[in-house]
């Protein structure tokens, strides 16, 4: 029964086209513009960031656009050493979640702009309630990664 | 049967080609529409079925995750159901088996796929594995191809008879969907143009084939006692069947095949039904390919084997006829994978409960929703009534 | 919840890489559920597997490969993507709804021929947003497993000492895929692919076929004298944009309530005698220790600390090696339930626990930092 008896290597390719939609175009758009675009439930007032299309609890489309603040606190972070597929950036990167001032959700970015590759030089740069401010890449084509990485203020 | 349960909405995004919006928007617009139609709000669901096409279609996996929020399921029990092509009905029996068996009160199934968003025909050959069957299968439309040419053979029927009755049902269905607001193919066409139309796979030409669509649907579930305080006319679920072929195209007969008669003979045991065509008062049967409805007519008992083609010519499966198939025009139209099956499920329930507008058929009290799925492997079946 | 469906036999195949096909293993299991049940497959009312497309070898349409080999031929039979446990809760509902006395539950994820898990569950993203940032489960449980230690005062310590337990109880577990034990050290030592998560502390990628029979009470009753009841269940979903979520206040309280109150549990801690929870990510045992209700908020390393949920505690949490030991993505909530089933019939040979067993949990988990769970119990 344990025999081994031959493997079939098979890869498989796919393409794939997205539709943005419109808000997620003018997030990115706003990207390019160095800004970072969030907007506001009308009916529970939470202002969620990146721009949404409906407020997740209440269901109902999201109002006004607002333009959040680049500086925030950590609210948890990760050291990445492994190459994976999907990574941002090659390693060692910190991925982060942070609270942006004035918003009512976890923004999911990077953290960098000082010396990664020793984990406790990075500790002791990075602890409960640091703040953060985003540093924007030279080139912006309208993806996440124009903002390059928030760094410690 | 477990309890009574009842569809008391449903509702459906404009399919078609959907560049305007996400996924998850898509998603959220057919559960808005079933919101509106009902009345109800997230908080009176109790749990959630999500079904979908194969994740590589969209380029995202398990997708239960993306539309969490788009379909209300946070905070709620969940259920995924999967069966390729008839993953639309496969989804409404799980919200069926959920509450007959007591489990749940009201549920939502929301199905849905966005096939622009994909290349769907290098996704679907994934179906096939690759130890055997992938390399020959030319594809969805070269399966059904086959089936046709058998059909043909085992009944001496003759070529252009049933390259006319194909046609009639395209031309039929083309025309039905003029009168469906969420159709996404709107275009009328002709005898002479269908049979004229290009050849994909032969028999099968351009215009017997359905097209790609994005769309969403979604259909609430209740048990009786809410079905009675939320609607004023439910559709009562009569009967439901299922079955699953071999995986291998070629194991099992697929002109007298035993996986779609027994499917529908074990919905017709629990509804009551002994003489379908007279019974049933529409049918929406999953017809991505003209030749293969025609096909279903027989393996459902609307007519003998072999006579499909002379009931079609005499327009017993029109919208004037005796049993009018797909007056939605049906999946032929409107293809949008994880959503098809629902899209009958809904439109049957449309039909009984007089919401069907434009393409209601009149008087419509007993209704037949069907989907198909894999390569000719799965063929599932709702009956839906006005009465209980 | 009366005692209404049963497990009635359960059948399970190892977790390590084995180069026999897929169709054959699936077989074999089924195969091994009817023998032991002394039943044919035409008795069979109906079939309920569990297997996702994207764990699934590059097929789509995972069940329509399985079907036959699955025992599913022409029967009424459907497929839930994602989470196993859920085939298994869809399976009891369609006992209870009548038409069928028997249910076929099958867990299908054949890990060596997947690409690595942190590829799949990267596509779980939205391509927009949480694409960009390369999120994937090990990323997500990275950022959740600092928010926990940060704010309950874990140690790093306390969440290692959950992969030298679980590895050590996958030693009395032949099924087990990793049979080596590791120490503390070990653990602590190794590389720190997402820091603070360590290597060891990250679930293997395991072979997992399974298959149990569920059947009506009368027929149960029929087929076996160690009938499993099923006494409760439920899930829960939580939001899908990682940030808009409280990574250590999730949805597994909601499932675990609803399938207590099924069951008509009150006091979790000592009315559960064994559970087998799924634990990807080392820390996250202690955080469904609070889910669950074994102990309070930010009690999750005291709890281990102390001893109680080791196999001979008093309240043992994976004797069977847990998901650290046997990672079968997709079946792995079925590996969980199959081992409540014999730890409660009283078969489960080296890895039994040595309390009397009479109610226990089996909890699965999947999505981002733990966005989907479901619960499930089962008494004798």
């Amino acid at each position: 029964m344990a025999k081994h008896f031959q493997t079939l290597r098979h890869d498989v390719w796919l393409p794939y086209k997205f539709a943005v939609g419109p808000t997620f175009k003018r997030f990115y758009e706003g990207l390019k513009e160095k800004k970072i675009l969030g907007n506001q439930c009308p009916k529970c007032g939470k202002i969620l960031v990146p721009a949404r299309t409906f407020c997740p609890t209440c269901y109902v489309d999201m109002g006004e656009w607002i333009e959040v603040s680049q500086e925030g606190e950590v609210v948890s972070w990760t050291l990445a050493n492994y190459e994976f597929v999907g990574r941002p950036v090659d390693p060692p990167f910190i991925g982060a979640l942070v609270r942006l001032e004035g918003t009512d959700c976890n923004f999911l970015h990077l953290i960098g702009g000082f010396d990664l590759s020793n984990k406790d030089t990075v500790r002791s740069k990075i602890k409960p309630g640091t703040r953060v401010k985003a540093v924007w890449s030279d080139e912006k084509t309208g993806h996440l990664l124009d903002i390059k990485y928030f760094e410690p203020v | 049967m477990g309890r009574p349960v009842a569809i008391i909405g449903s509702g459906q995004t404009k399919h078609g080609s959907r560049f305007d919006v996400t996924y998850p928007d898509l998603v959220r617009e057919a559960v808005r529409a079933v919101f509106e139609d009902t009345g109800i709000t997230a908080d009176d669901i109790d749990g959630v079925v999500s079904g979908t096409m194969p994740s590589m279609m969209e380029g995202v996996a398990l997708t239960h995750f993306y539309f969490a929020d788009a379909m209300c399921s946070v905070g709620k029990p969940i259920l995924k159901t999967e069966t390729c092509g008839s993953t639309g009905v496969s989804a409404a029996l799980t919200g069926y088996y959920w509450v007959a068996s007591g489990m749940a009160d009201v549920i939502l199934v929301v199905g849905s796929e966005k096939m622009h968003e994909g290349d769907s025909q290098a996704t679907m050959t994934t179906v096939a594995e690759p130890f055997y069957q992938r390399f020959f299968i030319s594809g969805a439309p070269g399966v059904f191809s086959m089936q046709s040419q058998m059909w043909m053979a085992r009944y001496g029927i003759p070529e252009d008879k049933l390259r006319d009755a194909a046609a009639k049902v395209s031309v039929d269905h083309h025309r039905d969907a003029l009168d469906n607001p969420y159709a996404h193919i709107k275009k009328a066409v002709t005898m002479d143009e269908v049979k004229n139309a290009k050849v994909i796979t032969y028999p099968c030409r351009l215009w017997d084939i359905c097209p790609n669509s994005d769309g969403a649907c979604a259909v609430v579930f209740a048990c009786e006692e809410k079905a009675k305080k939320i609607c004023q006319k439910p559709a009562w679920i009569k009967g439901v069947g299922y079955r699953g072929d071999e995986y291998w195209f070629g194991d099992s007969d697929k002109v007298v095949w035993q996986g779609a008669i027994e499917a529908a003979r074990e919905a017709y045991g629990a509804a009551g039904i002994s003489n379908p065509l007279k019974e049933l008062d529409v049918a929406e049967v999953y017809n991505p390919f003209t030749f293969q409805e025609l096909l279903y007519y027989e393996n459902f008992g609307f007519c003998d084997f072999g006579q499909a083609c002379d009931y079609t010519l005499k327009g017993t499966f029109a919208r004037g006829g005796e049993l009018p198939c797909d007056p939605s025009g049906g999946t032929l139209c409107t293809n949008p994978i994880g959503a098809t099956g629902l899209i009958r499920v809904a439109e049957a329930a449309m039909q009984v409960t007089g919401k069907a507008g434009d393409h209601q058929i009149e008087g419509a009290k007993l209704a037949l929703a069907h989907a198909m799925g894999g390569v000719d492997q799965f063929n599932g079946i709702m009956i839906l009534g006005s009465e209980l | 919840m009366s005692n209404k469906v049963a497990i009635v036999e359960v059948a399970q195949l190892p977790g390590s890489e084995s180069s026999d096909n897929y169709l054959d293993q699936v077989y074999w299991v089924c195969r091994e559920v009817f023998d032991k049940a002394g039943i044919s497959r035409d008795e069979v009312g109906t079939v309920v597997s569990a297997s996702s497309d994207v764990f699934h070898s590059g097929m789509s349409c995972a069940n329509a490969y399985y079907w036959d080999s699955g025992a599913a031929f022409l029967k009424n039979g459907s497929r839930q993507d994602g989470e196993s446990l859920f085939a298994f809760i869809y399976g009891v509902m369609r006992i209870l709804t009548g038409p069928y006395d028997t249910a076929l539950v099958l867990g299908v994820c054949k890990g060596s021929e997947n690409p690595e898990n942190d590829m799949i569950t990267h596509f779980y993203t939205d391509p927009f947003y949480q694409r960009q940032i390369g999120l994937n489960e090990t990323f997500a449980a990275a950022l959740q497993m600092r928010a926990y230690m940060e704010r309950f005062n874990i140690t790093e310590e306390q969440c290692a000492k959950v992969v030298v337990k679980n590895r050590e109880n996958a030693l009395r577990n032949p099924y087990a895929h990793l049979r080596k034990k590791v120490d503390l050290e070990d653990v602590m030592n190794s590389e720190r692919i997402m820091d603070p998560l360590k290597k060891l502390e990250c679930a293997p990628k395991s072979e997992g076929i399974i298959a149990l029979l569920l059947a009506s009470e009368q027929k149960a009753r029929r087929l076996t004298d160690k009938p499993v009841w099923c006494k409760g269940f439920s899930s829960s979903m939580d939001a899908f944009i990682l940030g808009d979520r409280d990574l250590l206040d999730g949805q597994l309280k909601n499932a675990a309530k609803r399938a207590y109150d099924m069951a008509g549990i009150t006091n979790p801690s000592k009315e559960i005698d064994v559970a087998e929870v799924t634990e990807p990510y080392a820390f996250q045992e202690l955080l469904w220790y609070e889910g669950l209700g074994f102990c309070d908020t930010g009690e999750g390393g005291k709890l281990l600390d102390s001893g109680a949920t080791q196999i001979d505690g008093d309240i043992p949490v994976n004797p069977s090696g847990g998901v650290l030991a046997m990672n079968p993505y997709v079946s792995r909530g079925l590996y969980r339930l199959v081992e409540v089933a014999l730890q409660i019939k009283g078969e489960a040979g080296e890895r039994q626990v040595e309390k009397e067993v009479k109610t226990g949990l089996a909890h699965g988990t999947h999505g981002f930092a733990g966005q989907c769970h479901a619960v499930a119990i089962l008494g004798s």
